[in-house]
């Protein structure tokens, strides 16, 4: 009698057991494959990538320094590059071409005006303003002109100042809030959120609440007023402080997301036979929470804090374009685009809005990013 | 059902004091208001005018009493449409803030509005041609809507205008009728401004809304009942309308509540790019002058609109979704 | 409870039947590769008659089902063969055949295809929970039917609708109508979709799983109120199911699917006391009978079902056969033949016939 309702059971656990090696790949391996699948958010992760080695070696691949004036070229346009020699000829050497000034008869402005006659070379890997890379000092530059002259391939900002370089260095703070703020939110998220989920009762419905009014304030008004808080840069509160609480306070409200959906997922593990069969084993809570709950939920962390990255950057662009986030002398690409707040300015210079480009790849960036690996860890939901 | 709104409602009045007290913290926040500052300028002058001007402002903020004395003070003001004195404008808070906030209103409404109808549309006409072409290209512009900040797109649209059209679009009327009395010309010439801002405002709502009503309506077509219409023999254009996208709506409905606020919030970066009479530059520049009863008072403005946007979606889901329960 | 009789006449003209189906090809073209779901099905659907369609889960039953519906949806195409449909009209014992419609060259979302769904093929689907939109009251949703095909008014509908919930056994179906899916039971909600599939009258019901998702007491009552409604009505049915014991109760003519395949077709009695095709055997072995008295063990099929995306040499159970001759099953795919001395009794293996399928899908 046994014998006979037990053989189906065990062949259909046999039938069950994998058969093929997808059977064998790990969640993370899956994850993996499916994200490689995704053309565009691979093109998002190449992008990004390129982006960070750009912006970290700003030093070397702009052809000046970002904080060296110019007098003598303030709001100077950028300078056109041509393949085309003095022979007439295309080849592979780029010129660009002289600029010179003329004392414009209507408005008694300089403007500058390109001499297409007078082509100058491009030389490569050539000695120029001194840099750092982290702490390594340098003056090679990938490219410029000989001196006296300088070369600006996106122009010039109200004090002289190559805006390529600016754009690179900017990019340097701008594309580094969003990680530590991300390196916080996560912190923040997984502490409260786990929590929250595993206590339950009065702690949870303190955290709910705590939760509901941070979310009831729309986020740029509410980062703005507490960036208003911080004092200005001087001698006991230098521009890394500033720089760091900034991200502080960006991570302060976008903590709330992770928390919630945390808690929603911690909740539901409390019921997973993982968790009793810890509970029977004697874990404590601490190991049931990091080595069972945390590692459970890691790939759905990722994936919430990837799509909260494009967020944080926008939102440090966004203050610092208003005057509230980084401030100069430091630079990031709101604190660039703040000089365009002047529309009568941006529009006789538009090249001040090249900032902006960065911002709008790496966002790009960073959100097909997100969106891929929210389809690759959970392939059923859109 | 009544019960289910009062209760809620009773939430949302739980959460707003929360709210207060959150707002009355960032009123208190160093480096301190423009209030220390003027009493201390006050001090140093001296005279007697001074010296009451001091009694008067220590008496209506309660410099000298303990915090929830203070606290209380501000909020039971607050309550009754006292917000509090602009030091920067030597102006009532209240008078400054509502000769403004119509724009605002006006503009996000109208923002929120146009946003929604493209989205729906958008989103239903991407879900039911995937993979197609048309799919991907709105897409790509979903991306890049979500990815351009917009005070950029704000600047972009201007720089383009003003190079190329030789437009002048900033503000809400062209110089020549700034001034002028109301007519059909000036209100044709205000129409001619309005449609930048309400692009550049609705922008990343607008795409980002439709992506959601994408995501949701591609779920609900490989749900059973859908195939059930179609068994009935439906033409799918009912099927799509009548049994897909009601079901599709409701996550939207959820989001409403956000999606209000969010727009405000963008708003207020771009107004002060277009140059427009909105409340969102008079609150940028409060906070950079520390003129905080002004940027607090809007900033409490703003969230009340949230907790009530909030409030309106849950009744509207509740309405809308018969599976809800008003336990 | 009415006692079902076997029928053993087997359908003996195309008049007689309601629904063709000639050599069904259905593949999915996804991103991992094509499914090829349906690789030539040939299926006699007889008027007024219940054909059982059996097989493991991922056969293809389902996609039948709906192919016949044209409601493949994309990745999804028919790629080959033909379903014909008799406009049928029944007067008293005689009916005649008004015309006949090949469902495969119409457009799937075409007014003609509209106009034979819910009117001339109505299905049930197998998620009672999720088949009605929770979104509308049931009465909404059967009136929307009956608007839809009958020219009637929208009270005269709703007079129907409460008519025909009645029909179902619903308990208070005047309260029913207007309550939303998510009031009523599992049981419930499926009598509710099969009231709103009989709400045109139907030539051909198509039962997909109709019970499956049901508990086993909801599952006997639905089924004794089919078999109740088809003996009032005179329907046709489609019973799709996995469950052999459901065949033996609801069918007349039972057709066994292995991977897109008819491998056997027979008349219900010789299915059960008659198997021919080592598939049937081995299913038929798999399920416990009560009050068999030979203490036999159970046997679940050896091996799992391939993956429809495998391309397979041979006949699609060679692999999985007890019986499977080398060199011959693993090479050509057997052809349906007619066993001798029986009566609608086809079977698709070479222990019976040497007749295989050509390259190109016909019978060599
Ligand atoms: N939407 C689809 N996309 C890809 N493959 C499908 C789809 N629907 C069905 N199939 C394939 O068709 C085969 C038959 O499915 P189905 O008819 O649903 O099986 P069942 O007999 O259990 O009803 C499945 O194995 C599956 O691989
Ligand atoms: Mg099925």
């Amino acid at each position: 009698m046994t014998e006979e309702t037990i053989t189906p059971v065990r062949a259909a656990v046999a039938a069950a057991e994998p058969t093929s090696d997808v059977g064998e790949l790990s969640q993370w391996q899956l994850i993996w494959l499916r994200f490689r699948r995704n053309k565009l958010a691979m093109g998002g992760m190449v992008i990004l990538a390129i982006m960070y080695l750009v912006v970290i070696f700003a030093g070397f691949l702009s052809p000046n320094a970002h904080d060296t004036q110019n007098l003598d070229y303030i709001y100077g346009p950028p300078d056109p590059i041509t393949f085309v020699g003095p022979d007439g000829k295309l080849g592979l050497r780029p010129y660009t071409f002289a600029t010179t000034t003329v004392l414009n008869q209507a408005t008694f402005k300089w403007d500058f005006e390109i001499d297409r006659n007078t082509r100058i070379p491009i030389q490569f890997f050539v000695r120029g303003d001194t840099y750092k890379i982290l702490w390594w000092q340098n003056d090679l530059h990938l490219m410029g002109i000989a001196p006296p002259d300088r070369l600006y391939v996106w122009g010039a900002d109200s004090l002289g100042r190559d805006m390529f370089a600016r754009t690179l260095v900017g990019g340097q703070v701008s594309m580094t809030v969003g990680l530590v703020g991300i390196a916080l939110t996560i912190f923040l998220g997984s502490v409260l959120g786990t929590m929250s989920g595993f206590y339950g009762g009065a702690i949870d419905d303190a955290m709910q609440r705590v939760i509901e009014v941070i979310q009831s304030f729309p986020t740029i008004p509410l980062w703005a007023a507490l960036a208003a808080a911080l004092p200005n840069v001087s001698e006991n509160f230098t521009m890394l402080h500033r720089y760091f609480l900034i991200t502080v306070i960006l991570s302060l409200v976008n903590w709330t997301g992770l928390a919630r959906q945390l808690r929603a997922k911690v909740m539901s593990y409390r019921q997973a036979d993982f968790t009793s069969a810890a509970l029977v084993a004697g874990a404590s809570n601490a190991r049931i929470i990091f080595v069972h709950m945390l590692p459970n939920a890691a790939s759905h962390i990722i994936v919430v804090a990837a799509l909260a990255i494009p967020g944080m950057i926008l939102g440090e662009t966004s203050l610092s374009f208003l005057g509230l986030g980084i401030q100069p002398p430091m630079v990031s690409w709101g604190a660039l685009l703040r000089d365009s707040q002047q529309v009568s300015t941006v529009v006789q210079h538009p090249w001040l809005i090249l900032p902006g480009i960065g911002v709008v790849i790496t966002v790009l960036g960073f959100s097909v990013l997100g969106d891929g690996l929210r389809d690759a860890v959970d392939p059923y939901s859109i | 059902m009544l019960n289910y709104i009062i209760r809620r409602a009773g939430y949302a009045l739980v959460t707003l004091l929360f709210v207060a007290i959150v707002g009355f913290l960032i009123i208190e926040l160093p480096p301190g208001s423009y209030l220390d500052f003027r009493l201390r300028e006050l001090r140093t002058l001296g005279g007697d005018y001074s010296v009451d001007m001091i009694k008067a402002l220590e008496q209506r903020y309660g410099v000298n009493d303990p915090v929830h004395v203070k606290f209380w003070k501000w909020f039971s003001n607050f309550v009754q449409g006292d917000f509090g004195w602009s030091f920067q404008y030597e102006r009532d808070v209240g008078e400054l803030l509502s000769a403004r906030i119509g724009y605002t209103l006006m503009f996000t409404l109208t923002s929120l509005v146009v946003s929604w109808v493209i989205s729906i549309t958008v989103g239903v006409y991407s879900a039911t041609h995937r993979y197609t072409l048309p799919d991907y290209a709105i897409t790509l512009f979903q991306f890049i809507g979500l990815s351009v900040p917009g005070f950029l797109l704000a600047l972009v649209l201007m720089i383009f205008a003003q190079r190329t059209l030789g437009m002048e679009v900033g503000g809400l009327f062209s110089s020549r009728f700034r001034d002028a009395a109301w007519s059909w010309a000036k209100f044709v010439d205000l129409l001619g401004h309005l449609w930048i801002p309400i692009i550049v405002i609705g922008a990343s709502g607008t795409a980002w809304l439709s992506r959601v009503m994408r995501g949701n309506l591609l779920d609900v077509l490989n749900m059973q009942y859908v195939q059930t219409a179609r068994s009935k023999g439906l033409p799918e254009r009912k099927v799509i309308w009548k049994h897909a996208v009601r079901n599709a709506l409701h996550p939207l409905v959820m989001v409403f509540g956000m999606s209000f606020p969010a727009i405000i919030s963008g708003e207020t970066v771009i107004s002060i790019v277009l140059n427009l009479p909105t409340a969102g530059p008079l609150f940028i520049n409060a906070l950079l002058q520390q003129d905080m009863y002004l940027a607090v008072t809007f900033l409490m403005f703003l969230a009340v609109l949230l907790v009530v946007g909030n409030l309106v979606a849950d009744i509207v889901l509740a309405w809308l979704d018969p599976r809800i329960q008003f336990e | 409870m009415v006692q079902q009789q076997p029928v053993h006449a087997a359908p003996t003209s195309e008049a007689e039947l309601v629904l063709r189906i000639r050599d069904l090809h259905t593949y999915f073209y996804t991103v991992v590769g094509v499914a090829k779901a349906l690789n030539g099905v040939n299926l006699d659907i007889p008027y007024g008659k219940v054909l059982g369609i059996v097989g493991e889960s991922g056969c293809g039953k389902s996609v039948t089902a709906l192919s016949a519906m044209r409601l493949v949806l994309p990745p999804g195409r028919i790629v080959k063969g033909e379903i014909l449909l008799n406009r049928i009209r029944r007067e008293g014992d005689t009916y005649t055949v008004l015309d006949e419609v090949n469902i495969t060259d119409l457009d799937p979302r075409g007014h003609e295809i509209r106009s034979i769904r819910g009117r001339e093929i109505a299905m049930i689907f197998q998620e009672p929970m999720t088949s009605l939109n929770p979104s509308y009251t049931v009465g909404n949703q059967i009136v929307e039917a009956i608007l839809l095909h009958q020219d009637v008014s929208k009270e005269e509908a709703r007079d129907r609708a409460i008519n025909i919930l009645r029909r179902v056994e619903l308990p208070n179906a005047e309260a029913v109508v207007d309550r939303y899916p998510h009031e009523l039971s599992g049981g419930m909600r499926q009598r509710a979709m099969i009231a709103m599939a009989l709400s045109c009258t139907p030539s051909l019901l198509i039962a997909d799983e109709p019970t499956t998702a049901l508990d086993v007491t909801t599952e006997a009552e639905i089924l004794d109120l089919m078999r109740e409604l088809q003996a009032q009505m005179g329907m046709t049915i489609v019973f799709i199911t996995h469950n052999l014991g459901v065949v033996a109760q609801m069918c007349d003519q039972v057709a066994v699917m292995y991977l897109g395949r008819v491998v056997e077709s027979a008349p219900v009695d010789d299915i059960f006391y008659d198997p021919q095709h080592p598939y049937t055997q081995a299913l038929l072995r798999s399920i416990p009978r009560i009050g068999s008295r030979t203490k036999k063990r159970l046997e679940p099929i050896r091996g799992v079902v391939p993956d429809p995306y495998a391309d397979i040499r041979g006949c699609p159970f060679h692999d999985r056969c007890s019986a499977c001759m080398p060199g011959i099953c693993d090479v050509r795919v057997p052809a349906m033949s007619v066993l001798p001395g029986k009566v609608g009794h086809e079977v698709r293996c070479f222990l019976h016939s040497d007749a295989y399928e050509g390259d190109d899908g016909h019978v060599a």
